[in-house]
């Protein structure tokens, strides 16, 4: 039978699981919002984000609380401390999530350029390392926080080369510069949200492992760690 | 603490306690919530078990003791004149710091207290007693060697059959005086675990000089020193935000 | 083997090894000296008695009545004298006794007088010589209550003015009620303080504790001081010499208001008024090894039973 504490642990993954899983909702939207397929509710967006900012809120008491009353040491203390942080960068997604979903709306005949410029791939690519993020999380399995990493390599390639692209379009084009610019913002906006997952596989490697690899270069070995 | 007014158990007022000449305890005014599980923290010397032994009155045992002031139990002022201390213990048991239960079998342990309530009849005697044991998470262990004696038991298991006596008489209240003190870790979280079980059917005051023990057994927590009572507020405000300077340096391990 | 370690600098290794070791041994050999004497001397002590009552000691003689002017036969109504005698004493002294010492020990507070003075009294009595108890049981319970009881019941007849069994009892069980106080105060303490506190805050009353707690838990030291108390009583001379002994009876006391034969009077007189001392002399010896193992059974009672009380309790 759990103890108490056992139980409130349980209770602060839950809490976790469930942000993590509204930040994946939103991220789907602005890609659906992005790729021009049809897009739910904005009342839902906004709600969601709400209650994303106060699960935030709701986890950092959890923790303090947690710290204070509890003294947790060990694989304990480890997953409080990543719990604070995992929920600070998926908040993060989530605004994130919100800004791609608004500058969508102002990109015109977006549909040609993002054919152009292979986009869905990109935007696909975030989705997925999202959805392995949460994965990560939940079953702290660390073939996938490798995963994510090389994932993220790929990103952050491919989104260079668009944004190059798409910057020698505007040069040649100047019709295209609002859009472009537009699209170029959405691109670091993806980019940005690949980041976060990785850092959030950070966490997850030190709940693990008990090592921080925060700042390190990745090259490819990281996931034999 | 003052939107309690239903849910309060004790209300102390003023009590004071002599030894002699000597002010052991100064003008404690306090509210027990029930149901809840209230610590009473601070240095050694601070007055946190004499405060303890007041509420069953086993300070009376005690020689040139004299004690002003009032402590309502469910309104009724347990220090009033006509007031019979042996009834006032069967509804407050207390569970002391050594385990000592007594030199008899297990199961006579157990029944002592009922049997001094006038139970007879050995079937309810039998109910009571493995209820008791299992309300003390210790059934399991014991229920095969109840006519053992109890003094073959390790220090954890005496301590939760002491508990389980404690149990057997129905007290309303459960004063605890630093239960764990003498246990190994393993035992100490096994009587936490008990504390936060029990704490649905009774209200439990512990006394504990390991405040980490108090930060996670305690809905309540109160801070005495010299005799005074500095502080009492929900646990985690107590260890998060304290409001005394006081408390703060003896939490942080500054003092004392 | 070299040691390369310096002895006189290394504090590790003591100057005067030797010395204190001599002073230890020294000390040693004293003490077994000491029991060794001690030993010696019980052994000649029941080596004479074992050697000169031999021829008379036999169960005929612990069964038959003494003949011929007391210089042969047996002592069966001294036996029977001495058992009556302890009986009666102890049912008057070990009920008194235990209550006493339970006031004292469980009821009295710290800072009572009357406590002091019961307590007082008791440590008082302890030293009395025995004589004096002997005088006072003639005077007060002969003489006074005795002698009171016939004036107001048989008109003046002397009846129970006298010395008898009863009287002869009460006495000894005065003599050795400071014994048995002390010896049940002694066996209360033992039980710890935290167990009557176990018991009081489950609402027990003091009452309750104590005879369900303290009473059972001390038990053991309560027979072992009285059984001892008691057999000192059995061999005690001077109390019953002028309130209930006599040398010589011809049928066993028949009631409480009779008098009795003794083994410590039967020594004595034979010993010191006998018609033919020489003769009575083997008596004398096997009465005593009588006497003797009568004391000794009773104190291997008392250590049989604490024991099995202890094996029980654990």
């Amino acid at each position: 039978m759990a103890t108490h504490f056992e139980i409130e642990l349980d209770n602060l993954k839950n809490v976790i699981q469930k942000i993590g899983v509204l930040a994946e909702n939103q991220v789907g939207e602005s890609v659906k919002a992005l790729l021009s397929e049809p897009v739910g509710e904005g009342k839902e967006v906004k709600k969601n984000e709400e209650k994303i900012d106060k699960l935030d809120v709701k986890i950092d008491v959890i923790c303090q609380t947690i710290f204070a009353l509890q003294q947790p040491v060990a694989s304990d203390l480890r997953f409080i401390m990543s719990a604070m942080q995992i929920s600070n960068e998926i908040e993060r997604i989530g605004d994130l999530a919100i800004s791609i979903i608004k500058r969508a709306k102002n990109i015109k005949d977006k549909h040609d350029l993002i054919v152009k410029f292979n986009i869905a791939d990109i935007a696909r690519m975030v989705e997925v390392i999202m959805v392995k993020t949460n994965e990560c999380f939940l079953t702290r399995d660390e073939s996938t926080i490798g995963e994510i990493f090389i994932l993220n390599n790929t990103v952050q390639n491919k989104s260079d080369d668009a944004i190059h692209d798409i910057i020698n379009e505007m040069k040649s084009h100047s019709k295209t510069v609002v859009s472009g610019t537009n699209l170029v913002i959405v691109l670091k906006h993806l980019e940005r949200v690949s980041e976060h997952c990785t850092n959030i596989a950070e966490y997850v490697h030190f709940m693990i492992n008990a090592k921080i690899i925060k700042h390190e270069k990745f090259d490819g070995k990281k996931s034999e760690k | 603490m003052k939107d309690l007014k239903k849910d309060i158990k004790i209300e102390v007022n003023d009590l004071s306690l002599y030894y002699g000449e000597k002010k052991a305890l100064n003008e404690i005014s306090m509210v027990i919530p029930k149901n809840k599980v209230t610590a009473l923290i601070g240095p050694s010397g601070c007055g946190k078990s004499t405060f303890l032994r007041c509420i069953n009155r086993m300070n009376d045992l005690i020689p040139d003791v004299k004690i002003t002031g009032s402590m309502l139990v469910e309104g009724v002022d347990i220090y009033d004149k006509n007031v019979d201390v042996v009834n006032i213990r069967k509804k407050i048991g207390m569970v002391f710091q050594k385990s000592n239960p007594f030199p008899k079998s297990i199961y006579e342990n157990v029944a002592y207290g009922p049997k001094i309530n006038g139970i007879k009849i050995k079937t309810e005697l039998d109910e009571i007693v493995e209820t008791s044991l299992r309300q003390a998470a210790i059934w399991d262990e014991v229920k095969d060697r109840l006519g053992d004696s109890a003094m073959g038991l390790s220090g954890g298991q005496q301590q939760r059959l002491c508990i389980a006596r404690t149990l057997a008489v129905s007290p309303d209240i459960i004063l605890m005086d630093e239960p764990a003190s003498a246990l190994d870790p393993i035992s100490t979280s096994k009587i936490e675990e008990l504390v936060h079980e029990l704490k649905e059917q009774y209200t439990i005051i512990i006394v504990t000089h390991n405040m980490q023990q108090a930060a996670r057994t305690s809905d309540y927590t109160a801070f005495f020193y010299l005799g005074q009572l500095i502080e009492i507020g929900k646990t985690n405000t107590i260890f998060t935000k304290p409001e005394q300077k006081q408390t703060e340096d003896y939490i942080t391990g500054r003092f004392g | 083997m070299n040691t390369t370690i310096d002895e006189t600098e290394n504090p590790f290794f003591s100057n005067n090894k030797k010395g204190s070791e001599i002073k230890g041994k020294f000390i040693i050999g004293i003490t077994q000296l000491a029991v060794l004497t001690i030993i010696t001397v019980l052994f000649i002590i029941l080596g004479i008695i074992i050697y000169e009552g031999r021829e008379k000691f036999s169960w005929e003689f612990i069964s038959s009545f003494p003949t011929n002017g007391m210089t042969e036969g047996g002592i069966f109504p001294a036996l029977i004298g001495t058992f009556i005698l302890v009986i009666v004493m102890s049912i008057a002294a070990v009920p008194f006794g235990t209550i006493t010492a339970i006031y004292l020990t469980e009821y009295a507070k710290e800072n009572s007088k009357f406590a002091a003075a019961v307590r007082f009294s008791v440590r008082t009595l302890a030293v009395v010589p025995s004589i004096i108890f002997g005088l006072f049981g003639l005077g007060f319970f002969i003489q006074f209550v005795g002698g009171g009881i016939d004036k107001a019941f048989s008109g003046g007849e002397l009846h129970w003015g006298q010395p008898n069994i009863l009287w002869a009892s009460l006495t000894m069980a005065l003599l050795t009620l400071p014994v048995i106080i002390v010896s049940v105060e002694e066996a209360l303490k033992t039980i710890p303080r935290e167990l009557r506190e176990a018991s009081l805050a489950l609402g027990a009353t003091k009452w309750q504790t104590i005879k369900n707690i303290v009473l059972p838990g001390s038990i053991s030291g309560i027979m072992t001081g009285t059984i001892l108390a008691v057999s000192r009583g059995a061999g005690e001379v001077a109390p019953i010499l002028f309130t209930g002994a006599a040398y010589y009876l011809a049928t066993l006391p028949g009631s409480l208001s009779d008098q009795f034969m003794n083994l410590g009077y039967h020594i004595y007189i034979m010993a010191t008024q006998s018609s033919d001392v020489e003769k009575t002399m083997p008596i004398q010896f096997a009465t005593t090894l009588v006497l003797l193992i009568l004391t000794l059974s009773l104190n291997l009672v008392a250590v049989i039973i604490r024991s099995r009380i202890r094996r029980r309790v654990k």
